[in-house]
C-alpha cells in the first residue's frame, strides 16, 4: 500500500514537475532563411542553435524550464521583417537568435529593438548591425572588419614572412563580388591596408553573376599583383581559379574571405591541385587545434549523431558557440527582461581559447563581441586546415599558389 | 597592346559562346516571336543533362551534344505545342508570364533535384590551354568558336536550301502570307521553337567544361542574349552572331577599361540606345519596331 | 437646352448622384470588401497578419498603379521596381541628409520618378511588345547596378539603414496599426486613381491607343502624350508607395529596391487579377500573396525549391486557363449576380447631348491646300507632284484606278504621312493656313478621316468606338456619351450600341468608321471608300447621309469607286492615275476626258470604242 501511494506521490510529483516545466517554457525564436536561395547555409547555421538549445534542454533547461525553438523563415528583407514581428508578438518570445544573412539581419534587428526583445547575431558579418546605437542587439561571431583585417593583416604577418619579404615591397590587389558582402569586407581591406602602410594597386568590383573574369584577372596581371585577397561566392571563385590558370597568372598568394573559398565544392571544380596553397580567412573550420578551439570535436560528434552527416560548413559550430554564450547569460540574467540581460552580459568575460571556435568574449557598449577574429587557413592536399595564427594552426603554411 | 590583343581575343571567344546561345533565341524571339524568359534555364537544364550523362555514363561532353540537342529540341517543341501554341489568340503579355512561371519552375526544379551546390564536369583535353604568340586561349573555347560558326553557316544552309527552311523564312517575315501559300504555321513554329532550343543543347554542351552548373546558371546568360539578339537586328543569325561577338567584345574591352562591375552597364546602355535610335538593329536585318 | 436651366440643377444632380453611387451594390460591395483589409487584421489583433495585410496593401498598390501602364496603356513595363527605388532610396536620402521628413520627403521621390518616367517612356513608346519590355528591363538593371556601384550616394550594396526615429513625422511606429492605416490609405488612393482613369477620358483614350494606334491618331489621340500622362501617373505612385515600403522596412538595398523578379511578380498580380481592370490587381494580390506565403510555409521546410517549383508550374497552368485573369474569367458572372442585390441593374441614362462645334467660315473659300505633294517609299513614287485645292462646302470625288496613289494622298492630307517633299495647308480657328506636324494636330483641327481598312476598337462597344472620337469635342464622359448616341443615330448604329465592335459585318464597320469620325465634328471629312461593302439601300443612304453632312457645313472628300454613287454626289472630281492627277473637273466633263477612260479601261478600249 504504502508502496503504492509513494509511487503514486511520485509520478505526481514527476507529472507535476513537467507540467510547471511545460509552462514556464522559455520562448526564444530563431529567424532564418529555411527556404529560398539562402537556405542551404541558414540551415545549417540554425542547426547550431538547435544543438545548443537540445543540450541545455537535455541538461535540465535554463535554469529549470524548457526552452521552446520558434523558428522564422526569413527568405528576403520583407519577410525579415514580417517573421520578426510574427516573433516578438504573436509568439511572445523573450529574445530571437539569426541570422546567417546579413541585409535579413539589418531588416529584423531594427524590429526587433521597437519590440524591445534582445537579438543575438551568430552568424551575419555586416558591421553595422552593431553600429546603429541598437541596445539589445549583441553580436558573437567576427565582423566583415575583422575579416578584412584579418586577411590584409595575413599579408604582413604570415605571407611576407614566408615569401621572405619586405610586406610592403609586394603589390596587393583587392577583387570582390559586389554585393554587400565583397563591398563592405573590400572597402574595410583598403582602409586597413593604407593604416598599414601596405600598396595596394588595384581595387576591383564585378558582379557575381559575371561570365567572364578574364578582364580582371587581366588588369593584375598587368598591374604586376603578387598577393590577391578575393572575396567571393561560389561561382566566381571557380571561375577565378579556373580562368587565372587559363591566362597564365601566377601570384604569390591569394586569400579568400570565407564565402566560396570554404566550400568543398569549390576545390572539387577547380582541382585540387590548383587550390592547392590558396588561403582562406573564416570561421573556423573543423580542421582547427582542439587546444585551441575545446568542444570542436565533441560538437562535430553530437552533429553527426543528430543528422547522419559531418557539418556542411563552419557555420553551425559558429552558432552553436554564440547560442551558448546567450544561453548561458540568460541562465545568469536575474530575469530575462532585455535591460537585465544586456548587464549580465556585458560582464560577461571568457578569455581567447575558451570556446569551441577559439574565440574569446567581451561585449562592447555597441553589443559586439571584441575577442573574436577569424582565423586564416589554407588548402593543402585538398583539405582546408588552419594555419594561423599559430596556437590554432594544426599545420604550418606553404608558400605560394597551385602546383603549376 | 599586348592586352588589347588578348582582351580582342577573349572578347571573340566569350562571343562564340553568346553567339550560340543567342542564335537559339533568334529563332524563337525573332521568328516565333515568343519572348522566352526560359531561355536561360533551356540551357541549365541542357548543362544538367551533359553533366549526368559524363558523370554517370562518362560519356565526353562532345560526344553527349548529340543527344542532349535531341532532348532540347524535343523540350522546346513541347513548351511551344503545349504552352505557348494554346496562348496564341492571347494577349501578347500572357505568354511572356507562361515563360516567367516556366523558368520559375525549372529553375527550382533542379534545386529540388540538385540542391544549391555547384556540379562540375572535369574534361581535361577541353581545358588544355594553346599558346600562339603569347596569347593564350583554351580548346574548348576554340571549339565553341568553330561550332558557332558552323551552326550559323549550317542554319544558312538549311534556311535557304530545305523546303522546311524556306516555311521557315516566309513565316518569319509575313504570317499571314505564310498561312495563305499553304504553310502549316503552327507547326512550323513548334518545329522552329524547338530549333532555338537545340542551339541552346549545343551550346550547354560546349559550355560545361568551362562553366559549372547550378539551377541558376540560365540567369547569367538570358539578358545578354536578349541584347544579342536585338542588337543584331531579331531575326537574322548573322545580325544574331556579329551582335553576339561585340557584346563579347565590349564585355572584355569594358571590363578592363572601365569597371569590371560596370559592363553591363555598358551594354545594357548600348543595348538601349540601339533600341531608341536604331530599332531595326545594328545591321537593319530586321525591324525592332514592330 | 439653355444655360439658365442647367446651372442650378448640377448641384442637385451630383449630391443625388453621390447617393445613388452609394446604394449601387456595385459601390457598396466593393468597399465592404476593402474595409475587410483593415477590419481582419483589426479583430484578430496580431501583428504578423497585420504585417501580411500591409503586404497585401502594398503590392496590391504597386500592381493597381503598373496596371495603369501594363494594362490600360497595354506597355508591358518589366522595370517597374525603378520607380519604387526611386522613391525609397530618395526618402531615406533625404532623411539621412536633410533630417527631412518623408512625409515631404517622398514627393522628392515622386518627382524624381516622374522626370525618369518621362526619360524612359519618351523615347520608349515608340517601341512595340517585348522591345518595350525590355527596354524597361534594361532601365531597371542600369540604375541597380549604378546604384551598387556609387556606394558614396546610395550606401552601395551594404544598403542604407533608416534611422528609428518613432512616431508619425517620421513613418516609424511601435504601433502596428499605424502601417496599415497608411497602407490601406496608399492602397486607396491608387485604387481611386486608376477606376478615375478608368472613368475618364484618359482611360478611353489607353483603351484606344492600346488597340489601334492609327485609328486613336485619327480620332486626335495625341498616343504619345497619353501614354506618357500614364507612365507618368503611375511612376508617381509607385514611388509614393516605394517610399511607404522602405520606412517600413527600415531598411534599403539595391536588390530588393531594384529587383526585376519582384517588377515580374507585380506585373503578375495584375494578369491573374485581370489585366486593364480596376479590381484585377487587387484581387490577383489577395489570391497570391496568402498562397504564396502558405506554400512556403507548407512545402519550404519539406524540400528546398518546392515550393518555387509549385508556384512556376501554377503560373503556368494559370496563364494557361485564366487568361482573361479572374475578373476577366468570372467579371461578368460575379457582376450579374451583384447587379441582382438591393439597388441593383440600373443603366446609365443618357443626357441631352451637348451643342456641336458651330463651323464657320464662307462657303466656296480654300480650306485645305496641297501643294506639290511626292511621297517615295524607296524606288516607288505614290504620288508624283500631287496639287489640289479643296473648297469650302463642296463634296470632292477622287476616282482612279487601284494603286493610282489615292490613299496614299489621303494619308497625306491628314497627317498619316508626311510628303517626301510638298506642303500641306489647312484653315486653322484664326482663318489663317497653318501647316500641322502630326496626325492628331490635323485631326483636332478638324480633319476626320476614315479607313479603306476599318480599324475598330475590336473589344469596345460600337458606342465606346463612337466615344473615342466624341471625346475630342466633350472631355466630360456623359457629353462624350450622349455626343457618341447622336453620332450612331445618325448611321443607323443605335440599335447595336452595346455590341462588340469585332462582331460587327462589314458594313456595320464601314459605317462605324463614318460615324466615329463624324464624333469629332470634323470640318473636313474624309471618307476612303464607305460605300464599299453596303447594300444597294445602305448604298443610297450613305449618300443621302453625306449630302446631310455637307449641308451642316462639313466639306467632305470622298474616295470611292462605287461610279453612280460618286457621279450623283460629287460636285467636282479629281483623276489620279499613278500618282498623278490627270483630270479635274465636274462630273459630266471628267467621265468625257479620254485619259480618264485609258485609265481606267485601257488604250485599246479607248481605241475600240474609236474615242
Amino acid at each position: 500500500m504504502k508502496v503504492v501511494i509513494k509511487a503514486a506521490l511520485a509520478a505526481g510529483l514527476v507529472l507535476g514537475a513537467s507540467q510547471a516545466f511545460a509552462q514556464e517554457a522559455v520562448r526564444i525564436g530563431a529567424l532564418y532563411p529555411f527556404s529560398g536561395g539562402l537556405a542551404l547555409l541558414g540551415d545549417e547555421s540554425f542547426r547550431g542553435l538547435e544543438i545548443a538549445v537540445e543540450e541545455r534542454n537535455a541538461a535540465g533547461g535554463l535554469n529549470g524550464k524548457k526552452i521552446d525553438l520558434i523558428k522564422g523563415d526569413a527568405v528576403d528583407p520583407n519577410q525579415a521583417v514580417g517573421e520578426a514581428r510574427r516573433l516578438t508578438s504573436v509568439d511572445r518570445v523573450s529574445v530571437i537568435f539569426g541570422t546567417y544573412s546579413s541585409s535579413l539581419a539589418l531588416a529584423a534587428t531594427q524590429v526587433a529593438q521597437l519590440a524591445g526583445i534582445p537579438y543575438f547575431e551568430l552568424g551575419a558579418i555586416s558591421d553595422p548591425i552593431t553600429e546603429r546605437g541598437l541596445k539589445y542587439v549583441f553580436r558573437t561571431n567576427p565582423t566583415s572588419k575583422n575579416f578584412a583585417n584579418r586577411m590584409v593583416d595575413s599579408v604582413a604577418e604570415a605571407v611576407a614572412p614566408a615569401l621572405n619579404v619586405d610586406p610592403k615591397s609586394l603589390k596587393i590587389g583587392i577583387i570582390h563580388e559586389d554585393s554587400l558582402y565583397g563591398q563592405t569586407v573590400s572597402s574595410f581591406q583598403v582602409a586597413r591596408a593604407k593604416e598599414k602602410g601596405l600598396n595596394v594597386v588595384e581595387t576591383l568590383p564585378y558582379s557575381a553573376k559575371s561570365v567572364d573574369l578574364t578582364p580582371v584577372i587581366l588588369r593584375l596581371k598587368s598591374a604586376g599583383v603578387d598577393v590577391v585577397l578575393q572575396t567571393s561566392y561560389q561561382n566566381d571563385t571557380v571561375l577565378f581559379f579556373r580562368q587565372m590558370k587559363d591566362q597564365g597568372f601566377k601570384p604569390k598568394a591569394v586569400i579568400g574571405a570565407g564565402g566560396g573559398y570554404s566550400t568543398r565544392d569549390t576545390a572539387q571544380a577547380v582541382g585540387n591541385e590548383n587550390i592547392e596553397g590558396a588561403l582562406n580567412v573564416d570561421f573556423p573550420q573543423y580542421r582547427t587545434n582542439p587546444q585551441a578551439a575545446p568542444g570542436i570535436d565533441e560538437f562535430v560528434k553530437k552533429y553527426q549523431a543528430k543528422y547522419g552527416i559531418p557539418p556542411r560548413s563552419g557555420h553551425s559550430l559558429t552558432n552553436y558557440m554564440g547560442a551558448n554564450v546567450f544561453l548561458d547569460a540568460m541562465a545568469s540574467s536575474k530575469d530575462l527582461k532585455a535591460e537585465s540581460i544586456r548587464e549580465t552580459l556585458l560582464k560577461v568575460d571568457i578569455p581567447e581559447g575558451k570556446t569551441p571556435t577559439g574565440w574569446g568574449v567581451k561585449f562592447d557598449e555597441k553589443g559586439q563581441n571584441t575577442r573574436v577574429s577569424p582565423f586564416l587557413m589554407q588548402w593543402q592536399g585538398g583539405e582546408l586546415v588552419t594555419v594561423f595564427p599559430p596556437e590554432a594552426a594544426v599545420t604550418k603554411m606553404k608558400a605560394g599558389v597551385g602546383t603549376n | 597592346m599586348d592586352v588589347l590583343v588578348q582582351l580582342l581575343l577573349n572578347g571573340i571567344l566569350l562571343g562564340s559562346m553568346y553567339a550560340i546561345i543567342s542564335v537559339g533565341l533568334t529563332l524563337i524571339f525573332g521568328i516565333v516571336r515568343v519572348v522566352n524568359f526560359a531561355h536561360g534555364e533551356f540551357l541549365m537544364v541542357g548543362m544538367y543533362a551533359t553533366y549526368l550523362l559524363g558523370a554517370h555514363l562518362g560519356l565526353n561532353p562532345y560526344v553527349s551534344a548529340v543527344p542532349v540537342i535531341v532532348l532540347l529540341f524535343v523540350l522546346g517543341a513541347m513548351v511551344q505545342r503545349f504552352i505557348i501554341q494554346p496562348l496564341l489568340g492571347a494577349d501578347e503579355h500572357i505568354q511572356i508570364f507562361a515563360t516567367v512561371g516556366l523558368s520559375t519552375a525549372l529553375i527550382n526544379l533542379a534545386l529540388l533535384v540538385f540542391g544549391a551546390d555547384l556540379y562540375s564536369l572535369t574534361v581535361p583535353s577541353a581545358r588544355q590551354a594553346v599558346s600562339a604568340g603569347g596569347y593564350t586561349m583554351l580548346v574548348g573555347q576554340l571549339v565553341m568558336l568553330a561550332c558557332a560558326i558552323a551552326l550559323v553557316g549550317g542554319l544558312h544552309f538549311f534556311m535557304q536550301t530545305t523546303a522546311l527552311g524556306r516555311a521557315i523564312r516566309a513565316t518569319a517575315q509575313n504570317r499571314n502570307a505564310a498561312l495563305l501559300m499553304g504553310v502549316k504555321v503552327d507547326r512550323v513554329y513548334v518545329i522552329t521553337f524547338g530549333l532555338g532550343a537545340a542551339c541552346v543543347g549545343l551550346a550547354s554542351a560546349l559550355v560545361i567544361p568551362l562553366y559549372p552548373v547550378t539551377p541558376t546558371i540560365g540567369t547569367y546568360f538570358v539578358l545578354t542574349a536578349f541584347v544579342v539578339v536585338v542588337l543584331g537586328g531579331m531575326r537574322s543569325i548573322y545580325g544574331a552572331f556579329v551582335g553576339a561577338m561585340i557584346i563579347g567584345i565590349v564585355d572584355s574591352l569594358s571590363g578592363y577599361y572601365i569597371a569590371p562591375d560596370l559592363k553591363e552597364v555598358v551594354y545594357f546602355a548600348i543595348f538601349i540606345l540601339i533600341l531608341i535610335f536604331k530599332p531595326t538593329g545594328l545591321f537593319g536585318f530586321g525591324r525592332g519596331t514592330e | 437646352m439653355t444655360a439658365k436651366t442647367i446651372v442650378p440643377a448640377v448641384p442637385n444632380q451630383r449630391h443625388a448622384g453621390f447617393l445613388a453611387r452609394l446604394t449601387n451594390p456595385r459601390v457598396y460591395c466593393s468597399l465592404i470588401a476593402l474595409s475587410l483589409i483593415l477590419i481582419v487584421p483589426g479583430v484578430i489583433d496580431s501583428p504578423f497578419v497585420m504585417h501580411v495585410f500591409v503586404t497585401i496593401c502594398i503590392f496590391a498598390a504597386l500592381s493597381t498603379a503598373w496596371n495603369i501602364v501594363g494594362g490600360y496603356a497595354g506597355q508591358l513595363s518589366l522595370g517597374h521596381m525603378v520607380f519604387y527605388g526611386v522613391g525609397g532610396y530618395t526618402t531615406a536620402l533625404l532623411i539621412q541628409h536633410f533630417s527631412l521628413s518623408p512625409w515631404i520627403g517622398m514627393w522628392g521621390g515622386v518627382a524624381l520618378s516622374v522626370i525618369l518616367s518621362v526619360a524612359i517612356g519618351y523615347p520608349c513608346f515608340r517601341l512595340r511588345g517585348p522591345f518595350f519590355s525590355l527596354a524597361t528591363i534594361a532601365f531597371l538593371e542600369v540604375v541597380r547596378l549604378l546604384s551598387i556601384h556609387f556606394t558614396g550616394v546610395t550606401g552601395g550594396a551594404a544598403g542604407l539603414i533608416v534611422p528609428l526615429n518613432l512616431g508619425w513625422a517620421w513613418m516609424i511606429f511601435e504601433n502596428k496599426f499605424n502601417y496599415l492605416y497608411i497602407a490601406f490609405g496608399l492602397l486607396l488612393l491608387t485604387l481611386l486613381v486608376s477606376w478615375g482613369i478608368r472613368n475618364s477620358r484618359l482611360g478611353y483614350y489607353l483603351t484606344a491607343v492600346r488597340e489601334r494606334e492609327d485609328a486613336a491618331l485619327a480620332a486626335g489621340v495625341n498616343n504619345t502624350g497619353v501614354k506618357l500622362k500614364a507612365v507618368v501617373i503611375s511612376a508617381a505612385l509607385t514611388s509614393l508607395v516605394g517610399s511607404f515600403h522602405a520606412m517600413y522596412m527600415t531598411f534599403l538595398e539595391p536588390a530588393t529596391m531594384f529587383s526585376l523578379a519582384t517588377s515580374i511578380e507585380i506585373a503578375m498580380f495584375a494578369l491573374i487579377g485581370g489585366l486593364g481592370t480596376v479590381m484585377g490587381p487587387l484581387l490577383g494580390t489577395v489570391l497570391v500573396v496568402p498562397l504564396a506565403e502558405l506554400a512556403r510555409g507548407w512545402l519550404g521546410a519539406s524540400a528546398n525549391g518546392l515550393h518555387g517549383f509549385v508556384y512556376g508550374t501554377v503560373l503556368v497552368i494559370i496563364t494557361l486557363t485564366l487568361p482573361g485573369g479572374l475578373v476577366g474569367t468570372f467579371g461578368p458572372r460575379f457582376t450579374k449576380w451583384i447587379d441582382r442585390l438591393p439597388g441593383g441593374g440600373r443603366l446609365h441614362d443618357t443626357g441631352q447631348a451637348p451643342a456641336q462645334r458651330a463651323i464657320v467660315g464662307e462657303v466656296g473659300k480654300p480650306i485645305l491646300e496641297a501643294k506639290n505633294l511626292v511621297m517615295k517609299f524607296g524606288g516607288l513614287t505614290a504620288t508624283d507632284n500631287v496639287s489640289i485645292t479643296l473648297n469650302r462646302g463642296e463634296i470632292l470625288g477622287i476616282i482612279g484606278p487601284n494603286g493610282a496613289g489615292k490613299t496614299t494622298l489621303f494619308s497625306q492630307i491628314s497627317g498619316f504621312l508626311t510628303p517626301t517633299s510638298g506642303t500641306v495647308g489647312l484653315v486653322g480657328p484664326d482663318g489663317a493656313m497653318t501647316s500641322p506636324s502630326s496626325a492628331d494636330e490635323f485631326a483636332r483641327l478638324g480633319v476626320g478621316r476614315t479607313f479603306q481598312i476599318v480599324q475598330p476598337f475590336g473589344k469596345l462597344t460600337v458606342l465606346e468606338n463612337i466615344m473615342i472620337g466624341a471625346f475630342m469635342r466633350h472631355p466630360k464622359v456623359e457629353d462624350a456619351r450622349a455626343a457618341a448616341l447622336r453620332a450612331a443615330r445618325l448611321v443607323d448604329l443605335e440599335d447595336i450600341k452595346d455590341v462588340e465592335a469585332r462582331n460587327l459585318p462589314i458594313g456595320g464597320l464601314k459605317r462605324l468608321e463614318v460615324a466615329r469620325t463624324l464624333a469629332t465634328e470634323p470640318s473636313i471629312l474624309l471618307l476612303d471608300e464607305v460605300m464599299a461593302g453596303q447594300s444597294q439601300s445602305d448604298t443610297q443612304r450613305m449618300v443621302n447621309l453625306i449630302r446631310a453632312i455637307r449641308d451642316t457645313g462639313v466639306t467632305i472628300i470622298a474616295i470611292e469607286h462605287n461610279m453612280q454613287a460618286i457621279m450623283s454626289l460629287s460636285d467636282r472630281i479629281v483623276v489620279i492615275d499613278s500618282g498623278r492627277v490627270i483630270a479635274e473637273g465636274n462630273p459630266q466633263e471628267v467621265v468625257k476626258s479620254r485619259r480618264v477612260i485609258e485609265a481606267y479601261l485601257g488604250e485599246d478600249f479607248v481605241d475600240a470604242q474609236g474615242l
